[in-house]
């Protein structure tokens, strides 16, 4: 019972700071310009090289920013998961001053204990299993682009993530999924990373079709070896 | 008996059993089908059918067939009817091989015969005519949309760039009537020609299913405003009819035509614009 309660308690530890003082959207004012603007713009309404931020809230400064995909070294790359360039303070600070440039998402409030597991493995499939696999493996959607495996993000990120559709994600707001059932899915993906590979080997969870033609290979190439054993002449 | 005549007695007796466990499980695998069927049951019958039918040839080639060339000398020149002496030799070869089988010619008839019946009953299940289900999903002219849970969906639940599928109120279980139901900006909507008063406050709804092998195309890439196939990269333009802009598909993902009602409600107005899934050989173009 503890054992499988254990997983929880580091990340029930997920309250972010309370409201950010007027200090503290300047300290990230002064962040955003050094670090962001050459891309964003110094006030945040985009260049060619990079897309408006007025907008996209703390939630979408805050995701991209601890999940390491911002700041991006080349425009043209897509955005991928990397240790977070800042620290949590200052990234705090940036999202302050994205939040101050316009209306935008905030920072989803995560409850894993609300969740109920049951909805949330509905809700994944219907909504999330497409582009990140039924097993949250992520997965390749076309044009060179891929949708990211989903056991390294924190339930916050997961959460900031449907809100606010990050690069070619589809936007599910509250009115979509609301704070309960987003509670539900982060839930459920942490249930996915404990849950072990009862079928054994997990081949990367890389889903039935690719499974599938494993079993092809060995189970065939058994199938051979015994034809083959059968006729032969003594 | 010599050695060789009791190992030849086995091997046969081996084959004969091998064929008959054939012919046995292609009659069970006939007789299951026909009383309604059980995959695991008929998998097994199958596994039973073909497994005899080749291990019984296979211990037959190795066992009961001549193995090896056959080396003799010949006179030079050759002795007058040296080559009756050949033919003699070929056809005494052919009687020791297959003439004296008589047993298991049958047999191998046998189970040959049970599994070419078992898979004559098959064919049965190419009927009855779909007549014109093909042609007709469960939308009509009102029906609301709900989420798979029932639930039905107002307009304002979806953001921009958000997606649902949905399908027809008190229908959820009807698999060709699911489509996934898109809000775009406004501005950015271009309809088709005659198709103008389809959409309702930037929401466009076409049929999930793929035209080009029936799979659902739920993956939805919104920096491009395209719906992508996972199964072969299909690939249709949300912006513009849905026509597709890359992959196997040939046809354009059927658009239904919505509106959303005095209560908020999105309400279809009608079926697809065309039928929906993969062509079939006599659908309408």
């Amino acid at each position: 019972m503890l054992a499988g309660a254990a997983w929880l308690l580091p990340l029930l530890g997920t309250a972010h700071a309370a409201t950010p003082s007027p200090s503290d959207v300047e300290e990230g004012r002064t962040l955003f310009e050094n670090s962001c603007s050459s891309c964003h713009g110094v006030d945040g309404k985009g260049t060619n090289l990079g897309p408006s931020v007025v907008g996209s809230g703390a939630a979408g400064a805050h995701f991209m920013l601890s999940t390491g995909r911002m700041p991006l070294d080349d425009p043209n790359h897509q955005p991928i998961r990397k240790p977070a360039a800042f620290d949590p303070d200052q990234i705090a600070q940036i999202s302050a001053y994205v939040a101050s440039l316009g209306p935008g998402p905030d920072i989803p409030e995560v409850d894993l204990g609300r969740g109920d597991l049951v909805e949330g493995q509905q809700l994944y499939s219907e909504n999330c299993a497409a582009c990140h696999s039924s097993a949250g493996a992520g997965g390749a959607v076309g044009a060179g682009l891929e949708a990211p495996q989903l056991h390294k993000a924190t339930p916050v990120e997961l959460v900031e993530a449907m809100r606010i559709g990050p690069g070619t994600m589809p936007v599910f707001e509250e009115r979509t999924i609301s704070e309960e059932e987003a509670d539900s899915i982060a839930r459920y993906l942490v249930y996915l990373r404990g849950s072990g590979d009862p079928g054994g080997l997990s081949m990367g969870r890389i889903g039935p079709i690719a499974e599938g033609f494993v079993v092809w290979l060995v189970g065939v190439g058994f199938l051979i070896l015994v034809c083959r054993r059968i006729g032969e002449k003594e | 008996m010599t050695v060789t005549e009791i190992e030849e007695k086995r091997a046969v007796r081996r084959i004969a059993v091998a064929f008959a466990i054939s012919a046995l499980a292609g009659l069970s695998l006939a007789a299951v089908y026909v009383s309604g069927g059980q995959v695991q049951a008929e998998g097994l019958l199958l596994f039973l059918a073909l497994a005899g039918l080749g291990w019984g040839l296979a211990e037959w080639a190795a066992k009961l067939l001549p193995s090896g060339p056959e080396v003799g000398d010949y006179a030079d020149p050759p002795r007058p009817g040296a080559e009756r002496e050949v033919a003699e030799v070929v056809e005494e070869g052919w009687e020791e091989s297959f003439g004296r089988r008589k047993f298991l010619f049958r047999m191998l008839g046998a189970a040959a015969g049970a599994m070419g019946l078992a898979l004559v009953f098959p064919i049965r299940s190419l009927g009855p005519s779909p007549g014109t289900s093909l042609l007709r999903t469960a939308w009509r002219r009102g029906s609301r949309m709900v989420r798979e849970d029932g639930q039905p969906v107002r307009a304002a639940d979806l953001a921009v760039e958000g997606i649902l599928t949905v399908f027809p109120e008190g229908q959820t279980d009807q698999a060709d009537s699911q489509t996934v139901l898109i809000r775009l900006d406004p501005s950015v909507v271009r309809p088709v020609p005659g198709r103008e008063d389809w959409t309702a406050d930037g929401l466009i709804a076409y049929s999930k299913i793929c035209t080009h092998a029936g799979c659902p195309v739920g993956l939805y890439r919104v920096a491009t405003h395209d719906l992508f196939c996972p199964c072969h990269q299909s690939t249709f333009d949300v912006l513009n009819g849905a026509k597709p802009i890359a992959g196997p598909a040939t046809r354009a993902l059927p658009q239904l035509p919505i509106e959303v009602d005095d209560e908020g409600f999105v309400v279809a107005k009608g079926d697809f614009s065309e039928p929906v899934g993969p062509a079939f050989w006599n659908m309408p173009q």
